[in-house]
């Protein structure tokens, strides 16, 4: 029999067990789903917090004191106000309302009188969620404030700018675009997990669970090269990989259709060309994870063991993951070379609709297929080991 | 036919097989035997090309098993001591399993799973899932998928090990069967009287070196023991008794 069909046989057997193993292809499905709906959720969430400061309901209490003031917050857009609750301070303290204006009785009078007219914004600063409401509404009176103030100027014949000694402009960093912009870079992250997360299963089942069950010895005593053997149970690996890595870009895709990036000041339309590079940049990555964990599952003398090294392993693809969030992480000539970083950041780049170089794709996958067959090599190099293949 | 020359394995400062030499002849059955850690496994795993020897010759048909290990496990059925099934695979996919990577396909490869199936009794279990079965059942499918490729010589580790009545039977019938179909059966046992029920030939092997060899008449003749438990006891006492 020929090498190859040797390497078809373990293939397909390694595949049809697997696929038997019904909480095993569960796991896979799950791990593949989860984070991508754990992104959409996070992104809807985002969209809409955005969409509550954009509309916002302002209680105010004693608009009739001040009502040209009343009339002028009505006409900002996005902004509504209704009659305030008696006791404001009571209400902001029970949670009723995040922030509440207060307009004194005597509020006209001074006005008038070009004296400073009392104001009141009632809110609770230990409170993390009412920030931007709060900081929306101190932002439109001191608006009305600085409207007032020129216009009272201008009626005297002084230029306004006299008033304003400072020119401040504020640089908003954490904008919702680029929190967008943040949960979106988890994506490439994402993507290499379910790589991980697809091989696990036939990688250690095929070695230490092989070494575990004692079929390990009897399956050698075939006459079968041991590269061939190796390399039909990592491709067999590297098949599930690469469904989980498809199941996973599916659904972030499909989710990604269902977010509304415009609230992000965002526009993100995938084209099939965008897809196809996608899957250029990600599926050499199944191919590293199946070889990377087999070469450690073999170590192992149990699946039990076997998996607490899978444990550890699963920090690899989250690393650039998280350098990413942190730097940005694009463009550098050095890092096609490197796997795991390379699959990293052609995925963002992909995502993000970022010009790469073609040349770019191709080193990518090279380097990780020649990593992936040393790492083969290793592996076969164990099975011939005795203490390999006897020990149990 | 086996043909094994002045074999040795040394793991660390232990001499687990130390200068064995024997031929097991085609037709015959040749019984290993030996007490526990006599070097039993050592030697069978050096024979199906699995292990290196330090030293020595064997050849498997002719061909040399040390240079060619893939060419001689290809003439070689191999029942290894611990025969471990997939749980979720059924004995006919085992069967087919071994099969394949021999090289077997199609219509041969169907006509003698069912025959092995047939032999060996188990067209109730040849289409359920391994996981669960007993003792017996897996020694079974083990053996099947064993000789799936119709080897013409057979290496079996303590095969009965563990097995109730009824299945040791089995395996003693399957065993004969062999014999007269003409095939080498080497096997390693530490029970006397399955080794003296079944065996042309005995070899007795302890602390790694053969302490005797021949028919059980043979055995008694040279013991003086009419019994050959006695027989067996006095040749390996008389090994561990010696200075080494």
């Amino acid at each position: 029999m020929s090498p190859m069909g040797q390497l078809w046989v373990v293939l397909r057997k390694e595949v049809v067990d697997a696929f038997r193993d019904r909480r095993a292809i569960m796991t896979i499905v799950l791990s593949a789903a989860i984070s991508p709906l754990l992104l959409g959720f996070m992104m809807n969430r985002l969209a809409d917090r955005q969409r509550q400061l954009d509309d916002i309901t302002i209680p105010v209490v004693g608009a009739e004191y001040a009502p040209a003031f009343a009339d002028w917050l009505r006409q900002q857009a996005g902004v509504a106000i209704v009659d305030g609750p008696s006791d404001a301070e009571a209400a902001v303290r029970d949670r009723n309302e995040d922030v509440i204006v207060i307009i004194p009785d005597d509020f006209q009078q001074k006005f008038r009188s070009s004296t400073p007219a009392p104001i009141k914004i009632v809110s609770d600063g230990s409170r993390q969620t009412a920030r931007p409401k709060v900081l929306r509404v101190r932002g439109l009176l001191q608006r009305y404030n600085g409207e007032i103030g020129t216009l009272r100027l201008v009626s005297r014949g002084i230029s306004p700018a006299i008033a304003s000694p400072l020119q401040l402009e504020e640089v908003e960093v954490s904008s919702a675009q680029q929190r967008g912009a943040m949960i979106l870079s988890f994506i490439p992250m994402f993507i290499l997990l379910s790589a991980f997360a697809g091989g696990m299963q036939i990688a250690m089942d095929s070695t230490a669970g092989e070494r575990e069950r004692g079929s390990l010895e009897p399956l050698l005593t075939n006459p079968a090269p041991r590269h061939v053997i190796a390399g039909g149970k990592w491709l067999a690996a590297t098949f599930t990989s690469l469904l989980s890595v498809l199941l996973t870009t599916t659904i972030i895709l499909a989710m990604l259709r269902f977010i509304p990036m415009q609230e992000f000041g965002m526009r993100f339309r995938i084209q099939p060309e965008q897809i196809a590079l996608l899957l250029a940049a990600a599926l050499p990555m199944s191919l590293l994870a199946s070889a990377i964990q087999m070469y450690l599952a073999t170590f192992a003398k149990s699946f039990k063991e076997a998996q607490s090294y899978m444990g550890l392993l699963i920090i690899l693809p989250m690393l650039p993951g998280f350098a990413a969030t942190l730097y940005p992480m694009s463009g550098q000539p050095w890092m096609y070379p490197v796997p795991v970083i390379a699959q990293q950041v052609l995925v963002g780049d992909v995502i993000a609709a970022r010009e790469t170089p073609w040349w770019a794709f191709v080193v990518a996958a090279g380097s990780a297929i020649v990593l992936s067959l040393l790492l083969l090599q290793l592996t076969t190099s164990l099975l011939r080991r005795e203490r390999i293949v006897f020990t149990r | 036919m086996i043909r094994v020359e002045n074999l040795h394995k040394r793991f660390g400062t232990v001499t687990a097989v130390d200068g064995v030499s024997f031929t097991a002849a085609d037709g015959k059955v040749t019984g290993l035997l030996g007490p526990n850690g006599a070097g039993k496994t050592t030697a069978l795993r050096m024979l199906y090309a699995l292990m290196k020897p330090d030293e020595g010759t064997i050849f498997v048909d002719d061909i040399d098993a040390v240079a060619e290990p893939q060419k001689a496990q290809a003439h070689l059925g191999v029942l290894p001591d611990v025969s471990g099934l997939y749980p979720r695979l059924t004995p006919r996919e085992h069967i087919a399993y071994y099969g394949q990577l021999h090289g077997l396909s199609g219509d041969d490869l169907e006509r003698r799973m069912n025959h092995l199936i047939e032999m060996l009794d188990m067209t109730a279990i040849a289409d359920r899932r391994t996981q669960g079965f007993s003792h017996g059942e897996r020694t079974k499918v083990a053996l099947a998928r064993a000789v799936v490729h119709d080897p013409k010589n057979i290496l079996l580790d303590e095969p009965t090990n563990g097995l109730d009545v009824m299945s040791t039977r089995a395996v003693r019938d399957i065993i004969r069967a062999f014999r007269s179909e003409g095939r080498c059966v080497l096997f390693s046992s530490h029970v006397m009287q399955e080794v003296s029920a079944l065996c042309d030939q005995i070899i007795v092997i302890a602390r790694g070196r053969i302490v005797a060899s021949g028919s059980p008449d043979e055995l008694r003749a040279k013991t003086g023991r009419q019994n050959l438990e006695d027989a067996f006891v006095a040749l390996v006492g008389l090994e561990q008794g010696a200075p080494a």
